[in-house]
Formats: structure tokens, sequence, C-alpha cells
């Protein structure tokens, strides 16, 4: 394992490279704000690369700011090119996106970290960290840190307590779930496979859900969401960790991707080209149902 | 003011328990909210501050503001709200002084929303003093104080023994009326510091950095969610929509709907045929902050921002609404 300031200044080092051969015009990685708390921090010269930081509350997943940054910033110039910095998680989700078509692969310098492991605010190792079945990112340009051998993936622990339910007990639990929903969509804002321009929950023509922040509502937009990230959840958990009212968010998504990995023992993210069984018909194919 | 025991005080909240709805911080899954509580007991007496602000009590997230009955026999409009009095129990100084903000916001500039005012007058604000802020609160910056009892009708104060009680309008002199009590010459306990330290920069000092790029870089970070408004107690933006609910041949029911909105939001300002005069993040970012330290002051007299810290623990990315005041001071000063 790899010390984390070591981790930090080969970022810094490898990100100054890229900013200063004009190799990328930004690099997005992690810096600690004034209050001590890490953050996503967005270096555009050399001299600015100093404030990247590593360490194991570099939750976010920055992947999800790549949607920002398809578009040139002026008039007349091309789009911009980006380093990232990518956990594996985070790597899993880069590659849904560029077999998705939504990023252009020669645009984005990945500078991908071999990642010991985030923690929460309780020093607890992070649910997803615990079960990752990877901690060396799938896709990267330049890698930091030494690859370890990891445990076999750690099965479904709570899904499976929530298909111990009854549908009437499972109704109830995510009753009293999205009860505290504030319909903030900050699940879906951080989600990197929610880059839709109108998202269904904010459509109008047609008229999928009204504006109201009730259960029907809540209920239609979580449902809604998980499962259109069936088979392109990259199990990063951002949408669990950003909600504002502690949603369990990830037990829907996990739910759906158990589903997928038993009827086509695929998980997603792991190769840039492998398509999703649910967004791909091959010739020939039969479903496994 | 007034000295009781804990007991005597929880028997005076059985007591309006019995009388009124009573909404207080609970626990929700371990979630600080203010829910209707049904026992004493159920008060999280350790909760600083909840996650969402008690303004959903009185300007609720969701509510059905008209329903329109269109049958053959003409057109019925039913406003469906008839709630009565109630309690927002153990309120910290910062969300009652939110309240006034609303109030200015809300009720004294036409057009009046009848909606909030109607809440907002039958609740009776009993507030708890803070003993200790947490390390993102900063009320004493935006001109507030952690005991401070202006805009409570009753103000409780946690001893180290009991509590000391204070009526601060008529309304609470009769809410006190069956709390066993004495009369004491005691004063409160003193607040403990603040490690948040800010000072607002004045309305006037903003439009000069309305350009400035530092708005484009904060904004580099944001996720464009709505969790800084919606947890925050002086968001007042909502949305006015109608829904036809049935319609058969014997009419049309339909539904006017009014629901929070948020101006970080990419849809917020999107208008008919998909203009947007605020299409960047950024902008969209930016106007929280001169909503909060420029339009409220100037439109309404009110302030924006009563600095409980809400939005700074709430944001996934750490957009510290108290740093960005730091640093428009830092801005002012360069000139």
């Amino acid at each position: 394992m790899t010390d984390l300031t070591e981790i930090a200044e080969q970022i810094q080092s490898q990100a100054r490279k890229l900013l200063s051969s004009d190799e990328a015009d930004v690099v997005i990685g992690y810096e600690t704000g004034p209050r001590g708390i890490t953050r996503p921090f967005f270096a555009y010269k050399p001299d600015e690369v100093e404030r990247l930081t590593w360490n194991d509350h570099c939750s976010h997943n920055l992947v999800t700011f790549l949607r920002d940054w398809k578009q040139p910033r002026a008039k007349g110039q091309e789009a911009p090119r980006v380093g990232i910095v990518v956990k594996a998680c985070d790597a899993r989700a880069l590659n849904v996106l560029l077999q998705e078509k939504q990023i252009e692969r020669e645009r984005v310098h990945v500078i991908g970290v071999v990642c010991g492991g985030m923690r929460d605010d309780n020093r607890e190792e992070q649910a997803r960290c615990v079960r990752c079945a990877e901690r060396a990112p799938v896709v990267y340009d330049t890698l930091i840190g030494e690859p370890e051998v990891v445990p076999a993936h750690a099965g479904w622990a709570g899904v499976e307590a929530l298909e111990a339910m009854s549908a009437r007990e499972r109704l109830a639990y995510w009753v009293e779930q999205f009860e505290r929903c504030l319909r903030c969509y900050a699940c879906r804002q951080a989600c990197p496979g929610c880059y839709c321009y109108e998202c269904l929950a904010e459509q109008v023509d047609p008229l999928w859900v009204d504006i109201g922040i009730d259960f029907p509502q809540k209920y239609f937009f979580h449902i809604m969401r998980a499962y259109h990230l069936a088979g392109r959840c990259a199990d990063c958990d951002e949408c669990e960790r950003v909600c504002p009212v502690n949603i369990p968010l990830s037990l829907l998504n996990r739910r759906i991707a158990r589903e997928i990995t038993e009827l086509f023992d695929y998980t997603p993210g792991l190769s840039p080209d492998e398509a999703s069984p649910l967004t791909t018909f091959l010739p020939n194919e039969e479903l496994p149902l | 003011m007034l000295i009781t025991t804990r007991e005597s005080l929880l028997d005076w909240l059985s007591k309006l328990i019995a009388q009124y709805p009573v909404i207080a911080p609970r626990r929700v899954e371990g979630v600080p909210l203010f829910r209707p509580i049904a026992s004493a007991e159920e008060v999280a007496w350790d909760v600083m501050r909840t996650v969402v602000s008690p303004k959903t009590w009185l300007f609720p997230e969701t509510e059905a503001i008209l329903e329109i009955d269109k049958g053959p026999g003409g057109v019925t409009l039913t406003e469906p709200m008839n709630e009565g009095g109630r309690v927002l129990f153990a309120l910290r100084p910062c969300d009652a002084r939110a309240l006034r903000a609303l109030d200015a916001m809300l009720v004294e500039h036409e057009p009046s929303d009848v909606y909030y005012a109607r809440r907002r007058r039958q609740t009776m604000l009993v507030g708890l003093a803070c003993r200790q802020p947490l390390p993102d609160c900063f009320c004493t910056g935006t001109g507030g104080a952690p005991d401070d009892a202006d805009d409570m009708d009753v103000m409780l104060y946690e001893t180290d023994d009991g509590f000391l009680a204070q009526a601060v309008t008529e309304r609470g002199e009769l809410l006190l009326e069956g709390l066993e009590a004495e009369e004491t010459k005691r004063r409160p306990p003193a607040p403990g510091p603040f490690e948040t330290q800010v000072a607002v920069p004045e309305p006037a000092a903003w439009p000069a950095h309305f350009d400035d790029a530092y708005w484009t870089r904060l904004a580099d970070r944001c996720l464009s969610c709505r969790v800084c408004t919606y947890v925050c107690p002086t968001c007042r933006c909502f949305d006015v929509r109608d829904y036809i609910t049935a319609a058969g041949p014997g009419g049309t029911q339909i539904e006017r709907l009014r629901a929070w909105d948020a101006c970080l939001a990419e849809t917020y300002r999107r208008a008919a045929g998909g203009h947007d005069p605020r299409p960047l993040k950024a902008q969209r970012l930016r106007n929280r902050f001169y909503c909060k330290f420029l339009y409220a002051p100037q439109d309404f007299g009110a302030t924006g921002c009563v600095g409980c810290g809400r939005c700074i623990a709430a944001c996934p990315v750490n957009i510290d609404i108290s740093e960005v005041l730091t640093d428009m001071a830092q801005m002012v000063a360069r000139g």
C-alpha cells in the first residue's frame, strides 16, 4: 500500500505535467477545504496543482463532472481536454460512459489511483469499499499505487435482508424511507449515469410525474431512477452518500444489480466495450428468463 | 424569568400535546427532523440542528392550494387548507429569526402569501436556547444570537439542573400558564464560543463583484442539486402548476399544486421554447448568494441568511456559505 502523501505527490506531478505540456486544460482531483473537508478541486494552472490531495475521504465520484466538460468553453474553441483522478468505482462509471459514447476517450487523461478504501465520518470503511472487488481502476492512462490482491465479491448483504421481507413489509420499509426524501435530486445530480438533458421526473410533455414532493412522486422518481441504472450502476454509492436524509438508495440499485449479475453474468463498467445487457440486443440472443 | 425542573417541563409539554399538535426535533431513522410528537419523551433535546429547517411546517414542500371542480353545473373552487393552531417546540433562535425573514419576504410585501401567513398566525413558537454552537454555526455573524428570544412566544433555557422559561409574547404567557415554575433572578447560562466567525459584507458591496471569475470557479464543483435551498430556513422559491386529477363525462377535477423549487436547479428559469436567462450553473449558484445578501436586504429589508449552517453540513461538495462570505470580504477589501 503506497503512502497517501506519496500518492498525493504523484497526482500533483502528473497534473503538473498535463497542465504545463498543454495536454489538459483542467485536472479534476481533490483538495482539502478550510474546514478540513475533502472536496472536488479543478486545477487549471501548473501552480495550482499543489492544492491537489489524496486521503481516505476522497469519496466523490469525479466522473460526474465530465458532463460539464463536453462542450467548448468559448466559441471557436475545441472541446476541453480533461485530466481526472479516479478510484476503482469511479473507473467503472467512466467505462459505462465510454461504452455509452458519452465521452471522447482521447479528450480525457485518466489518473487512476489504487484505492485503499474510503472512510465515512466515523472513520469506518465505507460499505462500497468493503464490498469492492477491484481496488485498482479498470481504466487509466496513468496508474498511481500498487495493485493489491482484493477479496472476491462480498455478496449481497442488505439486499438479502430486504428480500427476506414480505412485499407488504418491503413497501412499508420504503414508505418510511421516502417519507424523508425532499426530492432535492442530489442523488441524481451526483450520479455519473444520470446525464439526461431532461430528466423524466422534470419532463412536462409528456408528463410522467407532477411537481409534488409527496410519497407517490418520490416513489416514482426513485424507482424510475433505479430502473434506468439497471445494468449501468457502477456501485459507487454516491447517491447514498450525498442524500441529506440518509435514504439507503444503494439497496435499490444493488437489488437490481444482483438480478443483472445472476441473469446475465454481467458487472457494469468492467470494460468500455462490453455493452450492458439491457441496452443491447445481440443477434440470436435468447433471454435467460 | 421562571425556573422549573425537567420533570415539570415535561409535564407541561404533555399538556401542550393534549391541546395542540406539537412539532419538535425527533430522530427519524437516526436523522434529526422536526416531526409531530405524540409524547414528551420523543423530543430529541440534544439535537442542535435538524437536517431540514422547520420552515417546512409553515411553507410545506407540497400543498394543494386550490381544487377546481368543473361540472355541468359550473365551476366550484375549494381551498383545501384547514389547519388549526399548533406548536413548534424546541425551535432554535436562528430558525425563529428565519421565520421573521420569511414574514418580511412573503407576508409584508404584496402580494402576501396567504397560505404561509395563515399557518404562521396559527403556529406558536416555543424556543430553546443553544448552549454550544456547532462548528459550522455562525448566527452571530448574521446578526442573531444563540440565546435570542426575540422571535419566540416562549423561550426555554436548558440548565444543568432543569430549565429557565420566559414568556416573550402575550400568547406565550397564556401557553406558560400550565407550567409549574417559580420566579427566579437566575440568568441563563452563557452560550459557548463560536468556531466560525464571519462578517457579512454590506449589500452595496456585492454588485461590483457580480462578474468576478470567482463564481465560475466556485461552481466548478457544484452539482446543481437543490440540497442547500431545500434545507435552508429562508429559501422560499416555489412553483405552481395545475394538474387534472380526474376527467370524465361528469366533469373535470383539477388540482392546483404548489411545491418547492430552487434557483440552483437547471430547470428553474427554463422558459417555453427552451430559452434560459440563467443557463450556466455558475450563474445559478451565484444567484443563491446574491439573493441572500443583496436582493433580500434590498427588496425586503430582510436578512437572507441566519447562519444556521445547514447548507454547509448538507452540501455534498462542501460549498460553504461562510467561506463565500469570507472570500467576498477579501474581494471587497481588494476592491
